[in-house]
């Protein structure tokens, strides 16, 4: 398991790599100069700039220096935020954002295996036939309309009651997380649910459940040895790319919800075409999945003993 | 008539409800096995085999399927028809079960001996760990070599006559009354076959447990069985001892099943006679008898009155369902059908 945990993190730096150099290129390949933006940077900064990263040199060379300095962790300095190194604006608004996001997936991966579960236990029934319901509401609802209708809700429960039961917008506490993340988990929570409900149908009708049901076990733990563990295989194998969804979709959320994530540094860092920032949190966010995604895939290998390891 | 047996099952009737309608699958079964015996059920695929002891288990999902009729009785006690939960003490504990496709009949996730150890835990109040030593011991009984080893591995990790092996450990742990093998071989090439059975007889004798064993291989019949039932179109048509069944077959359904099976006699001029045509449909099964369709000596009554059983003997249980029993009938010919020798 280690030889295999260690040769996947070999290939995902070799895909940081690619995601860096990707990024680089089409960030050489935009029209426009970050220096020559609306808000203009004096000539002091950009001289400054300019003999850093040397953007009067060849590309190549360019490249170079970039991927020096990216190797030694350093993604540098914003082009047009002053004194704002690139690495202080991940390390102070980038656990805001994988807070949410890991919040958001845990309620969406909690979320999904029990509804889905339940609506196959109940297949064809009232709550199945609720829960389904709710599911395409969704999945086909994006998330700003429910964001917004969720603040509308909550602003008018707590004007009900007269007191906050949960704060509407801002960060800092728990109960501050609790509704953008179910937001924010909305969409992946309906999707698994779906996902879940198959499989469990599929895991219900099988031949080891039958056996199970033979061996005159109790239902209860027919359910959670026997039918729930090989249900949730195909859910833990798409949690790897709903993570990447839900941490990198967040920025509408922490918009709405005003949050402090890097997604909004993010957007805002590429309508001003700040190179050291669009290609830092680019690699940084790609770093990130793929470490992720490698995650995903040594916990499949513990919970599923066919996937060999090595 | 033989509720003094280990188990006994009368008047069973099984249905199930589909889009089409309404399926008869079983239709008024009985028969009874006792200790130490060996009863083999032999049909056709969709004949009701499986589905008549899988009532007797419970594993009927309810609905679509309805139990509308008749008793199971394990030393006098009814099973039939108990709720789901209520089973837990009969299924596993009293009545084990093994099945056709050992591939899939094991949990993928969960190692070979836990799958043992766990009916232990549950039945029998054992400790995880004095259920999974048993659980070695069980694999051992079965003739798996290194079993200590063997217990730690998934089933991915073994072959097929090794996984029915583990089956049979898992349904034999908690020493049951009664074994019931749905196909226990269907998947398992012949000479693995052969081992399993061997494992089944030699178990048997230690063991002194019932065995019904469903089946629609003759031969597995010939080398397992002690009686004999015949299927056909959710019902038992031929039933009695294996010799009875297979010497002196009293319906031309078995009549037609032995001229379906290949011999191994070089010398003997033996072509193989397929049965025609299929078996009734029963969502509107025939009012006379299932057969009548296919039988080469099919009577006006056949079409019209189900026949009842006709004892073949005076002193055994072999019975026929068949009008060419009937006495008034005798003039009817049909080449190799036994019939009860009338005493003057």
């Amino acid at each position: 398991m280690w030889r295999y945990t260690a040769k996947r993190l070999i290939q995902g730096v070799i895909t940081v790599w690619f995601i860096a150099t990707a990024t680089f290129a089409a960030m050489h390949m935009v029209p426009g100069d970050p220096l020559a933006s609306e808000k203009a940077v004096s000539a002091e900064i950009r001289a400054n700039l300019e003999a850093k990263y040397g953007l009067d040199k060849p590309v190549f060379q360019q490249y170079l220096i970039y991927l020096g300095n990216l190797a030694r962790g350093d993604f540098g300095i914003s082009f047009t935020q002053k004194n704002r190194e690139v690495n202080d604006i991940i390390r102070e608004h980038f656990p805001v954002s994988a807070t949410l996001g890991l919040l958001a997936v845990t309620f969406a991966g909690l979320g999904g295996v029990l509804w889905g579960a339940l609506t196959a236990l109940y297949r064809n029934r009232l709550p199945d036939i609720i829960i389904m319901f709710l599911v395409i509401l969704g999945i086909s609802v994006p998330s700003f309309v429910v964001a917004a209708i969720s603040q509308l809700g909550l602003v008018n429960l707590n004007n009900l009651l007269g007191f906050n039961v949960l704060p509407v917008g801002g960060w800092g506490t728990v109960s501050h997380m609790i509704v953008p993340a179910l937001v924010l988990g909305l969409s992946t929570m309906a999707y698994l649910t779906r996902l879940m409900r198959s499989s469990m149908l599929e895991i219900i009708n099988s031949d080891f459940v039958r056996t199970a049901k033979a061996k005159g076990l109790p239902p209860t733990r027919i359910f959670t040895k026997h039918q729930l563990r090989n249900a949730v295989l195909p859910v833990i194998t798409v949690l790897g790319p709903a993570i990447a969804a839900i941490t990198t979709g967040g920025f509408v959320v922490e918009l709405v919800f005003a949050i402090p994530g890097l997604g909004r540094y993010f957007v805002e860092a590429v309508q001003q075409l700040d190179y050291t920032v669009i290609m830092g949190t680019t690699v940084f966010y790609g770093a990130f999945l793929v470490f992720m995604v490698i995650a995903v895939d040594v916990v499949y290998g513990l919970i599923d003993p066919r996937v060999r390891l090595d | 008539m033989s509720s003094d047996k280990l188990l006994s099952v009368e008047n069973l009737a099984v249905e199930f409800d589909t889009y089409g309608g309404t399926v008869q699958a079983v239709r008024d079964v009985s028969f009874a096995v006792d200790a130490g015996e060996t009863l083999a059920v032999v049909g056709e695929s969709g004949c009701g085999k499986s589905v008549t002891v899988q009532s007797v288990m419970g594993l009927i999902p309810m609905p679509p399927g309805r139990i509308t009729s008749g008793t199971a009785k394990l030393r006098g006690r009814n099973i039939l028809g108990n709720p789901i939960v209520g089973g837990e003490d009969i299924r596993g504990a009293e009545i084990g079960m093994i099945f056709q496709d050992p591939m899939t009949s094991l949990n993928p996730t969960m190692n070979i001996g836990d799958q043992i150890a766990e009916t232990l835990e549950v039945h029998r109040g054992f400790t995880a760990k004095q259920a999974f030593n048993r659980a070695v011991e069980l694999l051992e009984m079965v003739r798996i070599p290194e079993a200590a080893k063997r217990a730690k591995q998934y089933p991915f990790e073994f072959s097929g006559g090794m996984l029915q092996r583990a089956m049979i450990a898992t349904a034999i742990a908690c020493e049951p009354a009664v074994l019931i093998a749905d196909e226990p071989t269907t998947a398992l090439d012949v000479t693995i076959q052969a081992q399993i059975l061997d494992l089944m007889n030699d178990l048997k004798r230690d063991t002194n447990m019932a065995i019904i064993l469903i089946t629609h291989d003759l031969g597995v019949v010939a080398r397992m069985a002690d009686e004999v039932a015949v299927m056909y179109a959710g019902q038992i048509v031929e039933k009695g001892a294996v010799d009875d069944v297979f010497y002196r077959s009293a319906h031309p359904y078995t009549l037609g099943l032995r001229a379906a099976m290949p011999v191994n006699d070089r010398e003997a001029e033996h072509r193989l006679t397929p049965i025609d045509g299929s078996p009734p449909d029963l969502f509107h099964p025939p009012k006379g008898c299932g057969y009548c369709a296919r039988c080469p000596a099919a009577m006006k009554v056949c079409n019209d009155v189900v026949p009842p059983e006709f004892a073949m003997s005076d002193t055994t249980d072999h019975f026929s369902r068949c009008f060419l029993q009937h006495p008034e009938s005798s003039a009817v010919r049909l080449d190799g059908l036994y019939r009860k020798e009338v005493s003057a």
